[in-house]
């Protein structure tokens, strides 16, 4: 070979052939591996139970949660209400619900955390925050209720979410904090689902997040960023809750996460051809613990996209009907068409493989971990329960309607509660929430 | 948090852990309380950093700080201003957040506060430089570093070639590093569009960056980041000016038309249309925007040059396109057995823009004419027309000594005139690439590396393309049976992405067959006999069992009227819209999916017969490729979708938009749709009522 190799490259290959990530990626493959091929090994009746949802250990990991949390959980202290959303939302979620006197605890603990002048911060004192603000929204509604809804002072919040506006059409995160997707989402979406979105709040919101469309198709927190799976689930439920979806290229978006399921699929189905599911995950989760990032959210907001195409035909079709269209002037009822039009289209995921993998891979005795080799956390049991209601409904018709058995895997008794794939709330509660809310106006 | 690791705690531990649970409850409380009551005394500070220190996602804590900064400076204009105190104040500053990214180098509280200090413009940079460089030791990939570094240069006004020069330390280190071929990629776009004059030097730096990443890929050729950057290289070299690929009518043509229109090859009339409408089209080697009466004159005696409205065929988002038309409507006055002459001027005005920013600085001319038919030769309105069939036995092999042959022949010749052409730049593409050619096929000769025969693959193709512009070559054949032997080995090799491989191997064997006239011709028949009426044109391209699955090499196919795709694996028709004149299409038994993939048909005005039998259209549950076009949530279709006619034709419009919206358009004569799963009774009432046009539905007679 005549090409002469500079000392240092020949000797970096010499001494390392696979990076810290590529070990860490080969690792988890083949944990994955193991329980794939562990459990096609078994007798179907043993199959069977293997899948079933431990909904009591989940239940009693979830309720530990409220009284006594480990040390490593101190970094969460600007982000308590997170933790109320998280715990919340999964026992909802799982058909259950806390006590009367947690009830009203957290609805206290929540109220301290609100600011006089409107929002929530991450504990009571700090000064409010778009995310702790969007994650105690939804464990009030979670929690329902006249008590739980009317603790929300609408007044003030709206006043906070016209502070919390930039000059780009963007959000803050906080007063003198950064501008990005996760402020658009979460301050969109607590308006939204409190009906108090107006003119003055989407204006140019669209051409914020529209500007963070990257040419890949994903969605990337800041322009000029690289896009992430966290801010592309954001930025697109946002762009729906806004009635401005159109604005993104979503041949574009729908190809890029189209790829990345793609690919989660062939690693689910073929037990073979386990690659890059590090990958995956890293482009899903890794950076944002705050938002909804994971695997489930993409599938979420897949769905999203193939049920709002139907939906918003039908609601043309129905305007072309007839000529009063003035309900879809209202910008805060697109949440609430949007979940009641009838899907006909399957989802653009396996829906049974995933759900495979959360039973088989992600789940542990009371809660629910990352991947094989990670320890269970809050966090990932809210949104691998979230990511198993999403595929165990996304084959459903009718929004009334339950899922036929062969679309839930395991027993039938694994079935969790609907949830709201642009809000991540339990739908009952919201319908609840969209009803209080409406019939008592700003 | 996710991701923390957790074990059971020892007794011990557990008191440990106690105790400082309620140190840091204590320290919390202390600094609300500091925070509320605005109080920004030294030991005040100290608390605020002791809690960030545990919690850098303290974000509370982060902007207690800022206001005291700020109110310490506004302290201080009142007085006397001290730079030397204020900067120890940023220096503290600077300092705690050390300490917190020391902690987690993920903290965007962190980051951001650093970001703050350093835009109050007291502190050094250079320690800033420092701190990334130990920063990017640890974690060389992360971003929030990587986005700080840009933010700093920018800060510092460091120049991209010394920033290059970083990026370059970083991959002598570890060479898989993507984020700095990442960067040296933006770093170089910036550099190239300062210099946008001097070529010579763009040249020379390619040529160095090709050498550079070589060495990484010869080292380790199955790492992917290098050969990312190699790719990213081979699109800088290509990068042409854009200029006038083909046009219909081509130049020249004026002796043809006669005899094209005689035998119905030149379509006389847009369809169903009383007014003599000719479709104009050009064919760009590029994708460009700016295409309008200003950049392109036309000049015809009967003709207005201003009346011409451009319009792009398959445009991306921000309006670019490779293909533009219009259509020249000519006026009564036109004698119908006159000539109209008309000559065409591309490019006199550099207005016309590739979407990579160059302009088209080569003007071209096309001249020719065109012989307006007598009216009687329209068939009347409800005249009986025979069904068309697609059977073997109607074609006959086509003997290359007949007069359409020689005409397409004379057809092929005709070139663009183009008045002036700079040759350097692309001269030296050439160099460069058969270069690489060279170098790819010595490192394949040791080594079976994937990317590598798609790298290949790419330059031999690159090649090809220059080649086919007509830049010198110094005998270079082109090797099309390599470069599908290339993309034959890659889908054995890596079957995960066949239809990739399938995609890139129909382009080329479509270059192939388009290569030469006589290549052409062997896929050329004569339709019908020749005593049968001339009710359809007569010569048809067959292209059918060859496997393709996706469409190519259009610029040389505008002539076509009757195009058979049989039989091959096609999933996208992407390009043929380009094919103005087609009239009769053949897709029958191929592996489209849905009807919104058909997009493309919507603007071809004089398509008469569709067959799209034996598809798998309605067979996917799944099935992405149904959002892929304008549907009406994406508001890019004229807002005139007028449902109220159809929504008592009993066909539910929530199911069949797709179908409304690719046939609404079409003036069919003739469909063929059996085979498909979606076919049913309802569908086809529906689509006899939507197309008035169609007489002939799976053989069904609309009567």
């Amino acid at each position: 070979m005549e090409n002469q190799i500079p000392m240092a490259m020949a000797t970096a290959t010499e001494i390392e052939r696979g990076t810290k990530t590529q070990e860490d990626q080969w690792r988890v493959e083949s944990q994955v591996f193991q329980i794939y091929n562990l459990f096609r090994g078994i007798p179907p009746n043993s199959q069977f139970a293997i899948l079933e949802l431990q909904r009591d250990k989940h239940i009693e990991y979830l309720t530990k949660g409220f009284k006594q949390l480990g040390r490593s959980f101190t970094v969460l202290d600007a982000n308590r209400p997170w933790l109320c959303y998280w715990m919340l939302h999964s026992i909802a979620l799982l058909r259950d619900c806390v006590d009367d006197k947690l009830e009203n605890d957290c609805i206290d603990f929540l109220n301290r955390c609100q600011d006089p002048k409107g929002g929530y911060g991450g504990g009571p004192g700090q000064m409010p925050h778009l995310a702790t603000t969007y994650a105690a929204v939804n464990s009030l509604i979670t929690l329902g209720g006249h008590r739980s809804l009317s603790s929300i002072n609408r007044r003030t919040f709206y006043d906070f979410l016209l502070r919390m506006k930039d000059r780009s059409g963007g959000f803050r995160m906080h007063d003198g904090g950064e501008v990005d997707v996760r402020a658009c989402y979460t301050a969109i979406s607590a308006a939204s689902v409190l009906n108090i979105l107006d003119d003055e709040l989407t204006q140019n919101v669209g051409d914020y997040i529209v500007s963070c469309q990257t040419y890949e198709g994903g969605i990337a927190g800041e322009p000029g960023s690289e896009a992430h799976g966290g801010y592309t689930f954001c930025g697109l439920a946002a762009m729906i809750l806004i009635n401005e979806v159109h604005r993104l290229d979503l041949p574009a978006l729908i190809g890029g996460v189209a790829a990345l399921i793609q690919r989660l699929q062939l690693i689910v189905n073929d037990q073979m051809g386990l690659s890059n599911i590090l990958e995956c995950e890293c482009s899903t989760d890794s950076d944002y613990d705050s938002i909804n990032s994971d695997i489930s959210a993409d599938e979420q907001s897949l769905e999203g996209t193939s049920s709002h195409v139907n939906e918003m035909f039908q609601i043309r079709e129905e305007a072309a009907g007839q000529p009063n269209t003035s309900h879809l002037a209202d910008v805060n009822n697109v949440g609430y068409n949007f979940i009641k039009g009838h899907v006909h289209m399957k989802p653009l995921f396996n829906n049974m493989a995933l759900q495979q993998y959360i039973l088989l891979c992600s789940q542990e005795e009371g809660g629910f971990r990352d991947k094989p080799g990670k320890s269970r956390d809050h966090y990932h049991t809210c949104y691998c329960l979230s990511g198993l209601s999403v595929s165990q409904y996304s084959c459903t018709k009718d929004v009334g309607s339950p899922p036929l058995p062969q679309d839930v895997l395991g027993p039938y008794s694994n079935l969790l509660e609907r949830v709201h794939p642009l809000y991540n709330v339990v739908l009952d509660r919201y319908y609840e929430a969209n009803e209080f809310f409406k019939a008592n106006s700003l | 948090m996710h991701g923390i690791y957790r074990k059971t705690p020892s007794q011990d531990e557990q008191e440990a852990s106690a105790l400082k649970a309620i140190e840091l409850r204590d320290l919390q409380s202390q600094f609300l309380h500091l925070h509320h009551n605005k109080i920004y005394t030294k030991e005040a500070l100290e608390t605020s950093a002791k809690l960030l220190e545990v919690n850098p996602e303290h974000y509370t804590g982060w902007n207690y700080r800022k206001l005291a900064v700020q109110h310490f400076l506004n302290h201080q204009s009142e007085t006397e201003a001290d730079s030397e105190s204020i900067q120890s104040v940023l220096n503290e500053e600077l300092k705690v957040v050390e300490n917190a990214l020391k902690k987690n180098f993920k903290s965007y509280g962190a980051w951001y506060h650093r970001k703050w200090v350093l835009s109050k413009g007291h502190s050094s940079t250079d320690n800033e430089l420092r701190l990334l460089v130990k920063f990017q030791k640890l974690d060389s990939r992360n971003f929030n570093a990587w986005n700080y570094r840009r933010f700093i240069t920018m800060l510092k006004k460091i120049s991209d070639e010394e920033e290059l020069q970083y990026t370059t330390d970083m991959i002598y280190d570890n060479f898989s590093n993507y984020s700095a071929w990442h960067n040296r990629s933006v770093l170089l776009s910036h550099l190239f569009e300062k210099r946008g004059e001097r070529q010579s030097h763009k040249e020379s730096v390619l040529e160095e960056e090709f050498e550079f990443v070589r060495n990484a890929l010869f080292t380790d050729p199955d790492d992917q980041s290098g050969w990312f950057y190699h790719l990213w290289l081979l699109d800088q070299t290509v990068k042409l000016e854009p200029f006038l690929l083909s046009s219909w009518p081509p130049h020249g043509s004026s002796r043809s038309v006669d005899y094209l229109d005689g035998r119905n090859l030149f379509p006389s009339m847009h369809s169903l249309s009383k007014d003599r409408m000719f479709p104009l089209v050009l064919y760009f080697s590029e994708p460009v925007e700016g295409v309008n009466s200003s950049t392109v004159t036309i000049e015809c005696e009967y003709y207005a040059n201003e009346d011409v409205i451009w319009r792009p065929l398959s445009a991306n988002k921000f309006g670019f396109s490779q293909v533009w038309f219009t259509y020249l409507n000519l006026p009564d006055e036109v004698h119908s057995l006159k000539d109209c002459h008309v000559k065409v001027f591309v490019a006199q005005f550099p207005d016309i823009v590739s979407s990579s920013g160059f302009s088209c600085s080569q003007t071209s001319h096309i001249v020719f004419s065109l012989c307006v038919p007598s009216h009687d030769r329209e068939h009347a309105e409800g005249q009986t027309v025979p069904r068309f069939s697609w059977k073997d036995k109607e074609f006959y092999s086509h003997a290359t000594q007949s007069h359409d042959a020689s005409l397409l022949r004379s057809l092929h010749q005709l070139k663009i005139a183009e008045e002036s052409k700079s040759k350097a730049a692309s001269d030296w593409s050439m160099k460069i690439i058969s270069n690489e050619i060279a170098h790819c096929r010595e490192l394949l000769s040791s080594t079976n590396c994937k990317i590598g025969k798609l790298t290949l693959a790419r330059l031999l193709m690159a090649q090809n393309k220059l080649i086919s512009y007509g830049i010198p070559n110094d005998g270079i054949e082109v090797h099309y049976e390599e470069i599908l032997g290339l993309y034959h080995d890659l889908m054995k090799l890596d079957p995960v992405h066949i239809c990739c491989y399938e995609d890139e191997s129909s382009l080329v064997l479509l270059k192939q067959v388009t290569s030469s006239m006589e290549s052409i011709l062997r896929y050329c028949y004569q339709y019908g006999d020749s005593t049968s009426p001339r009710m359809y044109p007569c010569l048809c391209l067959r292209l059918n069992g060859l496997s393709l699955s996706q469409i190519g090499s259009v610029e040389r196919l505008l002539w076509i009227q009757m195009l058979d795709l049989s039989h091959n694996k096609i999933r996208s028709i992407e390009g043929l819209e380009a094919l103005q004149l087609l009239s009769c299409l053949n897709l029958s038994n191929n592996k489209i999916c849905s009807f919104t993939a058909l997009e493309p048909l919507r603007s071809l005005k004089s398509l008469k017969v569709l067959n799209i039998s034996y598809n798998e259209i309605g067979a996917h549950a799944v099935n992405t490729r149904r959002y892929l076009c304008s549907s009406p949530m994406t508001h890019t279709v004229e807002n005139d979708w007028n449902f109220k006619e159809f929504t008592n034709s009993g066909v539910k419009l929530t199911n069949h938009w797709d179908v409304f919206f690719i046939f609404r358009d079409l003036n069919l004569i003739q469909l063929d749709i059996m085979g498909n799963a979606v076919v049913n009774d309802q569908l086809k009432s529906f689509l006899f009522k939507l197309m008035p046009s169609l007489k002939w539905l799976d053989g069904e007679n609309r009567n």
